[in-house]
C-alpha cells in the first residue's frame, strides 16, 4: 500500500459523533445492561417497588379521591329547594329553563328505631345525568312502579327485608324490587323509590353542571341553597404523590450509591472507551444510559406489579374504604407522572457518578485506580449553608406557611445529605485509633467516599423522618398531658349529634329520637361513673334549609365567626373559618348552673355570654343577620374550644327568631378518661348514629412514632444491607490479601460488621441531630415542648440501629461468596 | 518520508505526595510513516508513559508532541478525543475489548464514535476482520473468543478507519509465543499498509521485528538501534532488512 496515504492532511472537524456515536454508547449501556443486571437488580428492584406502590397508593387515593363524587355525582353543584309541592315543581322547571339539563332527586327520612340517625329514602333516576354514578344494582331490578322500593343491605338487615318481600313503613307498604348500592359511598343507608314516586318529599335536590357565571347570571328561586363541588386536585392524591416523591429521593440516594458502584467496576471498561476516542460526553452517556435503562425497566416492572397487586387488593379493601373499586379506574395521568419521575430519578442518580467517571483521566481509568477523594469540607460548607437556611425558613414558616415549611425541610434534608461526606471523613480520621478490621472498614469508607456517603444519605434520611415523627410525637403526647388548654379537659367527653359537633351540620331528631339517643348517652355516661351529663343545645335558623346530598342530613347551627374576605370572579365573599368561630351554645338555666352562672344576674338585654369581653369584627353565620352587633357579657366560661364558651340568651333568640335544638351532652366523668374507656364509648355511639369527642390522650399519636421509629429502622437496615455488601464486593482483593496474610474468619466478620455498624452509627446520629434541629427551629417559641423525650425510640435509633447493624453484618460476612472472590475478565 | 510521530524533547513528571517523579526526561523520537519503532526497558523506565503522551492519553509536563504534524499541547480535551478516534490505534497488553458488543462492533466502534453511521462502521469492521483472518467470529463476544483471537480483533480496531498512527503497550505480554509471532506479523503488515507504529515490549525476540529499537531507562532514551536481521525473516520467509 501506498505510504503517500498518509501525506494526506489530518482533519480533526469538530463535534461528538453525533447519533451514530450515541446510538453506539447506548446499545453498549443497553448490552451491560443486559449482562450485569443481576448486579444491578438492587437498584432495579427499588425503582420497581416506588413505582409500584405509587400505582397502589394512587390506586386506592384515586378510587378514593373524591368523597364528593358520592353526593355530587358528575354535578358540580347541588341545589336544595326551600319550597315543596307545587311551588318545587316550578322551582324545578325554572332551573330546568335557565340551565338545560338538571337531575331532581326527592328526598325523605325515614327514622330508625333506638338511633339518632335516620335512613334516606330518595326517589332517584337510576339513569339520571348526573347521578348514575351513584348507584348501583346489585340484584333484583330498580323500582318503577309506585309501590316498589330497592334497598341497600345495611336497610335489607336494619328490617330485615329480602327482595320479593314487602315493606311496611309508617302504614305505607312498598315491595322490595332490588337491592341497591352508592358505589361511591358503601356506608351510605338508603332506599330508592322511582323518580317523582316520593309525594310529599321532604326536601328536593337538584345536580347541576354550571359555569359560575351561568350560575350568577340567572335568577335562582327564593329560598335554594347550593353546595360547590371543589373541583381542586383532591389532597389524598396529592398526598401519595408527596409521599412517593420523597421515597423516590430515597431511592435515588441509593440508586446513586449503586450507580457509583457500577461506574467503579466498569472503570476499566470506560477507560479503554476514552482510550479508543470517546468523548467525556460519551464517557458520562454510558452511565447516564444505564441509569435510564434501569429508570424505564424499574418504572414499567413496577407498574405493571402495582396494577397487579391493585387488581388484586383492590377488591378486598372495598369493605374498608367504603366504596367500590373500579379495577380500571386508575388516575392515570399522575401514575405517567410518576413513571417519568422515577425514570428521571434512575438519570439523576447515575448522573453524579457518570460526571464523576467522564472526569477520570484516561489512564488511570485503564488501571482501575479509585480516585483520591474530593475534600468533604467543600460539600460541607455548601451543607451548613442550605441547613442554616432550611432552619430559618422553618422558623420563619411561624407555622403556618406553607411554602417556608416545605422550602425549610428541603433545605435542612439537602444540608445533612452533604454533611454526610464530612461524617465519612470524620471516621475515617479516627480509624488510626482502632483495631485492625474497624480500622480497615473505617479506611474503606473514607476511601471509596462516593458510595458510603449516598448509602450514608439515605441512612440518615430514613433515620431523620423516623426521629422527626417520634419526636412530634412526643411533643403531640407531652401536649396532650397538659391539663389547660386544647379542645376540652382530660375528664369529660361530648356526644355529640353531628359528626362534625357544631362545626357541621346537626341532624334534627324525632321526639322518639331524641329519647333514644338520650338512653344511649346515660348508658355512654353510666359506664364511665360519670357525675354529670349536661344537654347541651344549639340554636339553628328554622329557615335554613338542609342541604342536599346524602351527607347533608341535617343544618348548620348558629356560630359567631371572624370573616376573612376572598374574591372570586371579581365577587368578594365572606369566608368563616372553624378555627376562628365561637359555636353558639343556648343559655339554658341548666347550662348556665353547671358554670356558676346565676341566671339573673345576666341583664335582660343581653345578646351573648362569654367568656370574650366583645365580638367587634364578627358576625352570626350562617344566617341572614350579618349586621348584627349582639351586646355581650362576659362571664367565667370554659376556654376550650369545644366546650360552651360563647352562650346565645333567649332574649337573642327571639330577636333573631332562632329555634334551640339539641345539639350533644357533656358528660363529667370522675378522673380523666383511658384509652380504653374512650373506645368503648366511641363503640357504643357508634352503634346509636352518634359521635364522640374527647380529649387526645395521644396514645394514636405515641403508637404511630413506635411504627414511624420500627420503620425507620428497618429501612436503614435495609439500605445497609444493600450497600455494604456492595462496599466490601468492591474490597474483595483485600480481603483476599487480608486472608493471604493469615487473617482469620473473625477479622472478615468484624470487617463487615464494623462497615455496618459504623455506617449505621453515623446515619442515626446525623439523622436524630437533623430531627432535634428541625423541631427546635419549629418550637423555637416553646422550647419546653422538647423537654420529654421520646427515650425508647431515641434508644432504638441511637443505639439499636448500629448494634443490629453490627450484628447482622457479622452474622452475614461468615462465608464469602464465590463471585466475590473471583475478579471478572473482559 | 513524513514524520507521524514527533517527540521533542518531551518530559513528565508525577507527584508523588510531596515527591516529584520524572517518568520521562527530555525524549526525542519521531516516527515515519509505514515504520515499526520497538521501545524496550525495565519496567518503571517510562515506556509506558511514553506510549500514553504518544496516544494524547495523557499530556506532557514539558516538550512538544506532534501526531500528524498537530501539536498535542494545543488541542482540547474534545479534541484530543477526536485524534485517537480517527488517527491513533490503541492495543493493550490485555485485549481491551468492550464487554457486551461483538467482535465487529468493537472493531467498528471508533468509526461509530466518529459519527460514521452503524451500516458503515460495521462493514469497514468486517473488512478490517476479515484482513486479520477473524471474519468468522465477527459475531462473537469477547469472551466467547481466545486470547490470540482477542488481540487480533483489538489490531483490528487500532487500524480501522484513517488511521495513522498504531501504539501497542506489551501486545503479545499475554500471548503464547505461537500468537505472539501472528500478532506481531499483523503489526507489521499494518504498517507496510503506512501507519507508523511504537510498539512496547519486553520481548528482544518480538523487537527485532521493529524498523528501529529504543531503550529507555529512567525516563531517557539511552540507545537507539537498527536491529539485526531476527528470527521472523526465517518464520515468514521474507527477506532480512
Amino acid at each position: 500500500m501506498s505510504v503517500a496515504v498518509q501525506d494526506r492532511p489530518l482533519v480533526l472537524g469538530g463535534g461528538h459523533g453525533g447519533l451514530p456515536a450515541r446510538r453506539a454508547v447506548i446499545r453498549w449501556a443497553w448490552r451491560l445492561f443486559r449482562r450485569e443486571w443481576r448486579q444491578q437488580s438492587l437498584v432495579l428492584t427499588m425503582v420497581a417497588l416506588a413505582v409500584a406502590a405509587t400505582t397502589v397508593g394512587l390506586g386506592f387515593a384515586g378510587s378514593a379521591a373524591d368523597p364528593q363524587a358520592a353526593t355530587f355525582g358528575t354535578a358540580n353543584r347541588i341545589a336544595t329547594l326551600g319550597s315543596t309541592g307545587a311551588q318545587a315543581d316550578a322551582d324545578v322547571a325554572a332551573l330546568r329553563a335557565a340551565f338545560g339539563t338538571v337531575e331532581v332527586i326527592d328526598h325523605q327520612t325515614i327514622p330508625v328505631p333506638g338511633s339518632a340517625s335516620g335512613i334516606d329514602l330518595r326517589a332517584q333516576d337510576p339513569h339520571g345525568p348526573f347521578g348514575r354514578s351513584m348507584l348501583r344494582l346489585g340484584s333484583g331490578r330498580y323500582p318503577q312502579g309506585p309501590d316498589e322500593v330497592a334497598i341497600t343491605e345495611q336497610v335489607a338487615t336494619l328490617f330485615r327485608l329480602t327482595v320479593g318481600g314487602t315493606w311496611d313503613q309508617g302504614g305505607r307498604r312498598r315491595t322490595v324490587v332490588g337491592l341497591v348500592e352508592n358505589p361511591l359511598n358503601l356506608r351510605d343507608r338508603f332506599a330508592l323509590v322511582a323518580p317523582g314516586r316520593l309525594a310529599p318529599a321532604g326536601r328536593t335536590s337538584v345536580l347541576l353542571r354550571v359555569t359560575d357565571a351561568q350560575f350568577r347570571s340567572v335568577r335562582r328561586p327564593d329560598g335554594m341553597v347550593t353546595q360547590q363541588r371543589n373541583e381542586q386536585q383532591d389532597p389524598a392524591t396529592l398526598g401519595v404523590l408527596m409521599l412517593a416523591t420523597v421515597g423516590l429521593l430515597f431511592v435515588g440516594l441509593l440508586a446513586a450509591a449503586g450507580f457509583t458502584v457500577m461506574a467503579q467496576r466498569r472503570m476499566r471498561s470506560l477507560g479503554m472507551l476514552g482510550a479508543i476516542g470517546a468523548s467525556h460526553r460519551h464517557v458520562r452517556l454510558v452511565v447516564v444510559a444505564n441509569g435510564a435503562v434501569i429508570g424505564v425497566a424499574g418504572a414499567l416492572t413496577g407498574a405493571a406489579a402495582g396494577y397487579a397487586a391493585w387488581v388484586s387488593l383492590g377488591p378486598l379493601m372495598e369493605p374498608l374504604l367504603a366504596h367500590r373499586v373500579d379495577r380500571f379506574h386508575l388516575p392515570w395521568l399522575p401514575l405517567l407522572g410518576m413513571a417519568l419521575l422515577a425514570i428521571v430519578t434512575a438519570v439523576g442518580a447515575a448522573w453524579w457518578p457518570a460526571r464523576a467517571a467522564a472526569r477520570v483521566p484516561v489512564v488511570a481509568a485503564l488501571s482501575a485506580r479509585p480516585v483520591p477523594p474530593r475534600p468533604a469540607h467543600r460539600f460541607a460548607l455548601l451543607g451548613v449553608v442550605l441547613l442554616a437556611a432550611g432552619l430559618g425558613a422553618i422558623v420563619a414558616s411561624r407555622g403556618d406557611r406553607a411554602p417556608y415549611i416545605v422550602g425549610g425541610v428541603l433545605g435542612i434534608a439537602a444540608g445533612l445529605l452533604l454533611l454526610a461526606p464530612m461524617g465519612i471523613a470524620g471516621a475515617g480520621r479516627t480509624a488510626r485509633f482502632a483495631p485492625l478490621a474497624p480500622r480497615l472498614a473505617l479506611r474503606d469508607l473514607a476511601r471509596f467516599r462516593a458510595r458510603s456517603s449516598a448509602a450514608l444519605a439515605a441512612i440518615t434520611l430514613a433515620v431523620g423522618i423516623a426521629a422527626t415523627i417520634a419526636l412530634s410525637a412526643a411533643v403531640a403526647v407531652a401536649k396532650a398531658a397538659v391539663p389547660a388548654g386544647g379542645n376540652m379537659p382530660a375528664d369529660q367527653l361530648i356526644v355529640w349529634l353531628g359528626p362534625g359537633g357544631l362545626d357541621g351540620p346537626v341532624p334534627s331528631l324525632t321526639p322518639e329520637q331524641q329519647t333514644a339517643a338520650r338512653q344511649q348517652v346515660d348508658a355512654i355516661a353510666a359506664a364511665l361513673h360519670s357525675t354529670s351529663v349536661l344537654p347541651l343545645q344549639a340554636a339553628m335558623d328554622p329557615d335554613t334549609p338542609e342541604p342536599g346530598g346524602a351527607e347533608g342530613r341535617g343544618r348548620p347551627v348558629q356560630q359567631m365567626g371572624r370573616p376573612s374576605l376572598e374574591t372570586v370572579d371579581g365577587r368578594t365573599r365572606r369566608h368563616y373559618s372553624s378555627d376562628d368561630a365561637d359555636p353558639l351554645f343556648v343559655a339554658t338555666p341548666e347550662l348556665l348552673r353547671h358554670y356558676g352562672i346565676d341566671p339573673t344576674g345576666i341583664a335582660a338585654d343581653t345578646d351573648i355570654v362569654s367568656w370574650r369581653a366583645g365580638y367587634d369584627g364578627y358576625d352570626i353565620f350562617p344566617s341572614r343577620n350579618s349586621g348584627w352587633k349582639p351586646k355581650v357579657q362576659q362571664a367565667d366560661l370554659p376556654t376550650y374550644t369545644s366546650l360552651p364558651g360563647a352562650l346565645i340568651t333567649a332574649h337573642a333568640m327571639d330577636t333573631l327568631k332562632l329555634t334551640a335544638v339539641p345539639g350533644g351532652w357533656l358528660i363529667h366523668a370522675p378522673d380523666r378518661l383511658t384509652q380504653r374507656q374512650i373506645d368503648r364509648a366511641e363503640q357504643t355511639a357508634s352503634a346509636a348514629g352518634l359521635n364522640i369527642e374527647t380529649r387526645p390522650t395521644g396514645a394514636d399519636t405515641a403508637r404511630v412514632a413506635a411504627y414511624a421509629t420500627a420503620t425507620g429502622i428497618a429501612l436503614a437496615l435495609g439500605v445497609l444491607a444493600m450497600t455494604v455488601g456492595l462496599i466490601r464486593a468492591e474490597t474483595a482483593r483485600d480481603l483476599r490479601t487480608l486472608t493471604a496474610a493469615g487473617a482469620p474468619r473473625r477479622t472478615r466478620r468484624a470487617l463487615t460488621a464494623a462497615t455496618a455498624g459504623c455506617l449505621a452509627l453515623l446515619g442515626a446520629v446525623i439523622g436524630t441531630a437533623g430531627a432535634y434541629l428541625a423541631l427546635l427551629a419549629w418550637h423555637h417559641r416553646a422550647l419546653h415542648w422538647l423537654g420529654h423525650p421520646p427515650a425508647a425510640s431515641l434508644l432504638a435509633i441511637l443505639i439499636g440501629l448500629p448494634a443490629v447493624a453490627y450484628a447482622g453484618g457479622w452474622l452475614l460476612a461468615g462465608k464469602e461468596a464465590p463471585a466475590v472472590a473471583r475478579q471478572p475478565l473482559d | 518520508m513524513t514524520a507521524v510521530l514527533e517527540l521533542h524533547g518531551v518530559s513528565k513528571t508525577y507527584l508523588d505526595g510531596t515527591d516529584e517523579v520524572h517518568a520521562l526526561r527530555d525524549v526525542e523520537l519521531t516516527v515515519e510513516a509505514g515504520k515499526m519503532v520497538a521501545v524496550m526497558g525495565p519496567s518503571g523506565s517510562g515506556k509506558s508513559t511514553l506510549l500514553t503522551i504518544a496516544g494524547a492519553l495523557e499530556t506532557a509536563t514539558s516538550g512538544e508532541v506532534l501526531v500528524a504534524g498537530q501539536p498535542l499541547a494545543a488541542m482540547s480535551r474534545d479534541e484530543r478525543s477526536r485524534l485517537r478516534r480517527r488517527a491513533i490505534g490503541y492495543v493493550f497488553q490485555d485485549f481491551n475489548l468492550l464487554p457486551g458488543l461483538t467482535a465487529a462492533e468493537n472493531v467498528a466502534l471508533p468509526l461509530e464514535l466518529d459519527g460514521v453511521g452503524a451500516g458503515k462502521a460495521r462493514a469497514a469492521g468486517l473488512r478490517a476482520l476479515e484482513d486479520l483472518g477473524l471474519a468468522d467470529r465477527a459475531a462473537r463476544f469477547p469472551d466467547q473468543l481466545s486470547g490470540g483471537e482477542r488481540q487480533r480483533v483489538a489490531i483490528a480496531r487500532a487500524v480501522v478507519g484513517d488511521r495513522r498512527l498504531l501504539l501497542a503497550d506489551e501486545p503479545t505480554g499475554a500471548l503464547d509465543s505461537a500468537n505472539g509471532e501472528t500478532v506481531m506479523r499483523m503489526l507489521l503488515a499494518a504498517c507496510k499498509r503506512g501507519l507508523a507504529a511504537v510498539v512496547v515490549t519486553h520481548d528482544a525476540q518480538l523487537a527485532s521485528w521493529a524498523d528501529r529499537v529504543v531503550f529507555i531507562r529512567d525516563g531517557r532514551i539511552v540507545d537507539r538501534t537498527a536491529p539485526r536481521p531476527g528470527p521472523e525473516s526465517l518464520l515468514t520467509g521474507e527477506p532480512a532488512r
